[in-house]
């Protein structure tokens, strides 16, 4: 009788953690924030020919990578109104027309000490954009950014997965996910190849 | 990195080495380096340091020399790699570089004890600086936490930026002229001359098996990739003195006991 | 069914178990460790492009061509500017950490009236009520500039206009009352001269341009037992020029004077240089006996210097003395020596004389800041950096490290006319105005710096004289356009003029007026590097130099 009661509440301890853990926890460590404009990939592919990633998201002369692009190739096309959205008219008013750099909210942000080369990735070891940004370029959405409440990085470095159970290739860039990539093409580095 | 693996070193020739110490302010830029109003010799972080020694004579006979000293990146049972308990530290295969992981680092300094050439710095303290100054840092270096040891790297940014450029040129190898470490292109007499030791072709690599040229204490086995250069004498014999160059002596240790009360202490 | 004590611990060990098979814990210490290499009061570079600029340094009258490294449109490092001609990518150590300065704790921010903060519009009313009631006197620590040209024409009309020279100018300044040829429009051709003798100067550490004579000595003379140029170095103590020259003869403190003359009167009296006089009252035995020397270490000296000709002797500072050996050596006007460099005619008084009756005083902050004008003025002190105690009852926020336009006119030392235009690369990050900007102020018919930079390339472009340097070395004569010069100069390129001919000018140089050897000369001691350097502040990071190792000195200054 005693025996059977300790199993019951134990198992009843388990479920509440196994529940906790994997449903409760990522929940509750992850912060939703909005980015500041809702930009969508494919209205830029469609509308205005934009077809390749290289266009907006290039590398300079130096070989180092634009990265997010900067406002001013934003209002290449956007210095004044050509649409119809809400999106658009805070683009053209709070930032464009100030002169104020939009305040996006990288997904792929790393810290300060790691160093990553998309010259090297793309042009010497022949990645595509699709391998490591999945087909985020062809989404009609902005993609949803959490945080994680303790370290501050985007849910995107450690993936979605929270037990990295079955990740996509793309899914996750922490430091073990490059070793991977790395183990798997024989091309080893040391650790200031890409560190600061 | 490709292809055959690089042995970047240095020969820094003495007797053009004025001590103007423009090479020890600009590592310091282009690492980070935190100013420290309040550091002394003993506490500060100096990745390059410049140390003044002399003849040990008196009178018009005296003469004085400046050796720059930086990480040697040894070749040969890497003392610093050998002791640390977090593999911070490690030679890189592919270049050579004795590379230090402030991030890796859990600050018991035993590297610091390890290395002969007393290279390493350790952070006593968060670095701070006045305020808006901190848009000046070197945006190719990460800053460290107080608790660390750091110590020259061969300025890897410009390593990273060259690397970078070659492969958005469509080159395997970089181009060594977009790899000049921060000392070398700061010294106004050019006396810090960068190269690639395993490149025969590199005139660095002659220089460094000419008569003149030396290394620091070579009798240790360590096999340093920083070579020095000089026509005199007594400085080629600085490098196999008692103390060699010494963090705090301005001497050859022999003379040390001859007069005493002119050692500076720090 | 009661819940008790031990069913709580039983669920609690079973919840225990159960977070194990959960992420939560892994996943805290990944997170937990991530957050704790990241402290947030641990500044990191900022994240962006990073672009080159070319400019020029404005610290100190030499120019040193400078490439600066701007990130997110601030300076982040400096590098020398390899194609400039006379620096050749030198730099001195202050430089590389220079763009520090402008947040340097004792960057002068606020207008200070009397050490309480103040407005520019108080200075305003106060400097427009002294030019009503007297003189007014401007000071400039560096002549030639567009902002000199301004300073000149506001003290024409309202008072007189005075210049604050480098060391090296300053040992010129003999020549100039012994010939009439101003100071500014002479150099030292040291590209061709095969010995020079500098008593005091230090020629390895601070004197001119660091490319200038470091870059000649290091590829002709270090390490070599024979070099091709013989740097001879007069001082009482063994300084880095010393231990580094051809020859060092030590001899006793403040006895330069005495080596001059004992070494003049043995050379003039053997017939060993061309002049013929004057002769210097001191006998070879007197020399010997205040120098510390033997008269046979004095006669060989003197052999020795004109053993390798061309020679040029160099003081360090305004040392009368020194200039009478020149005149003996017969450097005056010819290759190797001193020479005429430019057509310039105007004679610049000097601002150690006494400052006669002024209403005000203007102090540009180029002006070294322990410059103490021999005055009861009001002065109106203009500086970049708070020096700590100053009698100026003005201290006006200037332009830092390059926070404005400027032009940079001949280098000190060179033997030949430059030009550069040192763009502005860092904004001011207060209310800031140079010297020049405010005297525009209170006469519109002053021209602005950025005119007088423009009318200067095109006088340049008209004269079809000289080349440009920057990527590649273009004569002035190809130059298809004005404005095509003015833009090469305003990105970076460097004019240098061509050398003139001292001996067929028939300039009055050569004619150097000299009747006896000068007498009770009082000479300026030699000043080391960081002394002579105009701001109050060293950049922070030069700290590393003596605090934080032996390596030098703590600089001599009143203030740091």
């Amino acid at each position: 009788m005693k025996m059977q009661r300790t199993i019951v509440v134990f198992a009843l301890g388990v479920a509440v953690a196994l529940l906790a853990g994997w449903v409760a926890f990522p929940r509750a460590l992850y912060l939703q924030k909005q980015q500041p404009l809702e930009f969508r990939h494919k209205t830029h592919a469609e509308k205005s020919g934009v077809a390749d990633c290289n266009e907006c998201h290039a590398l300079r002369d130096d070989g180092t990578f634009a990265g997010l692009p900067a406002m001013e190739k934003c209002a290449g096309c956007h210095s004044e109104r050509i649409g119809t959205s809400n999106a658009e008219a805070t683009l053209v008013d709070t930032y464009i027309k100030p002169g104020n750099e939009t305040p996006w909210l990288v997904y792929a942000q790393q810290p300060a000490n790691v160093w990553f080369s998309h010259a090297i990735h793309v042009k010497r070891a022949g990645l595509t954009c699709t391998e490591c940004h999945s087909t985020y370029g062809e989404s009609d959405q902005v993609k949803l950014y959490e945080v994680n409440r303790i370290s501050g990085y985007s849910r995107d470095i450690w993936g979605h997965s929270i037990s990295r159970l079955r990740r996509a290739p793309h899914d996750g860039m922490k430091m073990s996910d490059c070793e991977e990539c790395h183990r798997k093409h024989q091309v080893e580095v040391g650790c200031l190849g890409c560190h600061e | 990195m490709s292809g055959t693996p690089a042995r970047y070193g240095m020969v820094i020739d003495l007797d053009r080495c004025t001590g103007c110490g423009a090479c020890m302010v600009a590592c310091a830029a282009e690492n980070n380096v935190a100013p420290t109003p309040q550091a002394t010799p003993r506490t500060g972080v100096t990745p390059m340091l410049v140390r003044k020694v002399s003849n040990g004579m008196h009178g018009a006979t005296r003469r004085e020399t400046f050796i720059p000293i930086m990480c040697m990146h040894c070749e040969h049972e890497t003392p610093c790699v050998k002791v640390c308990p977090q593999q911070a530290v490690e030679v890189d295969k592919a270049t050579g570089i004795v590379m230090q992981m402030p991030q890796r680092c859990l600050g018991c300094r035993y590297c610091m004890t390890a290395c002969p050439y007393h290279a390493r710095y350790f952070n006593w303290r968060d670095p701070v600086w006045p305020a808006g100054m901190e848009k000046s840092l070197n945006p190719g270096v990460a800053t460290r936490m107080r608790g660390v040891v750091e110590k020259c790297n061969l300025c890897h940014a410009r390593l990273h930026s060259a690397n970078e450029k070659a492969a958005a040129a469509g080159r395997r190898e970089i181009d060594m002229a977009d790899y000049v470490p921060a000392c070398g292109e700061a010294c106004p007499t050019n006396a810090i001359h960068f190269g690639n030791l395993a490149d025969q072709n590199d005139p660095v690599t002659r220089e460094a098996h000419s008569a003149n040229a030396f290394r620091m204490l070579a009798r240790i086995g360590t096999e340093p990739k920083v070579y020095y250069k000089s026509k005199d004498p007594w400085v080629r014999a600085l490098a196999e003195s008692a103390s060699g160059p010494g963090k705090f002596s301005e001497r050859p240790a022999e003379r040390l006991a001859a007069s005493a009360s002119e050692v500076h202490h720090g | 069914m009661k819940v008790t004590r031990r069913d709580l611990l039983v669920w609690g060990a079973g919840a225990a178990a159960g977070i194990a098979f959960t992420p939560v814990p892994w996943k805290i210490l990944d997170d937990v460790s991530i957050w704790s290499q990241n402290w947030s009061w641990i500044p990191q570079p900022a994240r962006g492009p990073v672009e080159v600029k070319q400019s020029f340094c404005t610290l100190c009258p030499n120019g040193c061509g400078l490439r600066v490294r701007t990130g997110a449109g601030w300076p982040v490092g400096i590098a020398g500017m390899s194609t400039h001609p006379i620096t050749r990518g030198a730099l001195c150590p202050l430089a590389f950490a220079a763009h520090q300065l402008n947040w340097h704790p004792q960057r002068l921010r606020a207008v200070r009236h009397q050490s309480s903060t103040s407005s520019w519009a108080a200075a305003q009313a106060a400097f427009s009520k002294a030019c009503s009631e007297g003189k007014v006197v401007v000071i400039d620590g560096y002549a030639g500039r567009a902002a000199s040209q301004i300073f000149e024409a506001f003290a024409e009309k309202r008072g007189s206009y005075r210049v604050a020279a480098s060391p090296e100018t300053r040992a010129l300044a003999p020549y100039e009352s012994w010939s009439g040829v101003p100071a500014n429009a002479l150099g030292y051709d040291l590209e061709n001269a095969q010995t020079v003798v500098s008593f005091g100067a230090p020629m390895l550490d601070g004197w001119g341009a660091p490319g200038r004579f470091t870059r000649l000595w290091a590829e002709r003379a270090a390490g070599m037992a024979d070099p091709q140029l013989r740097l001879i170095q007069i001082d009482a103590s063994l300084t880095r020029t010393a231990t580094k020259a051809w020859q060092w003869i030590s001899i006793r403190p403040g006895t330069e004077d005495a080596l001059v003359a004992g070494a003049a009167r043995f050379l003039l009296e053997e017939h060993l240089v061309p002049a013929n006089g004057p002769m210097p009252p001191l006998t070879l035995v007197d020399a010997a006996s205040q120098t510390g020397l033997t008269t046979d270490a004095i006669r060989n000296l003197a052999r020795t210097i004109v053993a390798k000709p061309p020679v040029v002797a160099i003081a360090g500072g305004n040392n009368p003395a020194v200039a009478a050996l020149n005149v003996a050596l017969g450097a005056l006007g010819q290759t190797g020596g001193i020479v005429l460099r430019s057509k310039q005619k105007k004679v610049y008084e000097s601002a150690d004389a006494v400052i006669p009756k002024a209403r005000a005083v203007v102090i540009d902050s180029t002006v070294p800041w322990d410059f103490v004008p021999r005055t009861d003025a009001e002065i109106f002190r203009f500086a970049a950096w708070d020096g700590g105690s100053n009698k100026a009852e003005w201290l006006l926020p200037a332009p830092g490290f390059l926070e404005e336009l400027t032009d940079v006119p001949t280098a000190p030392t060179s033997a030949v006319e430059t030009y550069a235009v040192a763009p502005a690369v860092a904004k001011p990050t207060a209310e800031v105005h140079s010297a020049a900007q405010f005297l525009a102020s209170f006469d519109a018919e002053l021209n602005s710096t950025d005119k007088i930079i423009h009318a200067r390339c095109e006088e340049i472009f008209r004269a079809r004289a000289g080349s440009l340097y920057g990527r590649e070395t273009t004569p002035v004569a190809q130059v298809a356009s004005a404005q095509k010069l003015e833009e090469q100069l305003r990105s970076g390129a460097v004019w240098v003029g061509e050398p003139l001919k001292t001996a067929s000018l028939k300039s009055n140089l050569l004619k150097c007026n000299l009747k006896e050897w000068p007498a009770d000369t009082r000479p300026e001691r030699s000043e080391d590097w960081a002394a002579e350097w105009p701001a109050p502040v060293l950049p922070p990071l030069a700290l590393k130099l003596y605090q934080e190792s032996s390596l030098r000195e703590p600089p001599e200054r009143k203030t740091v």
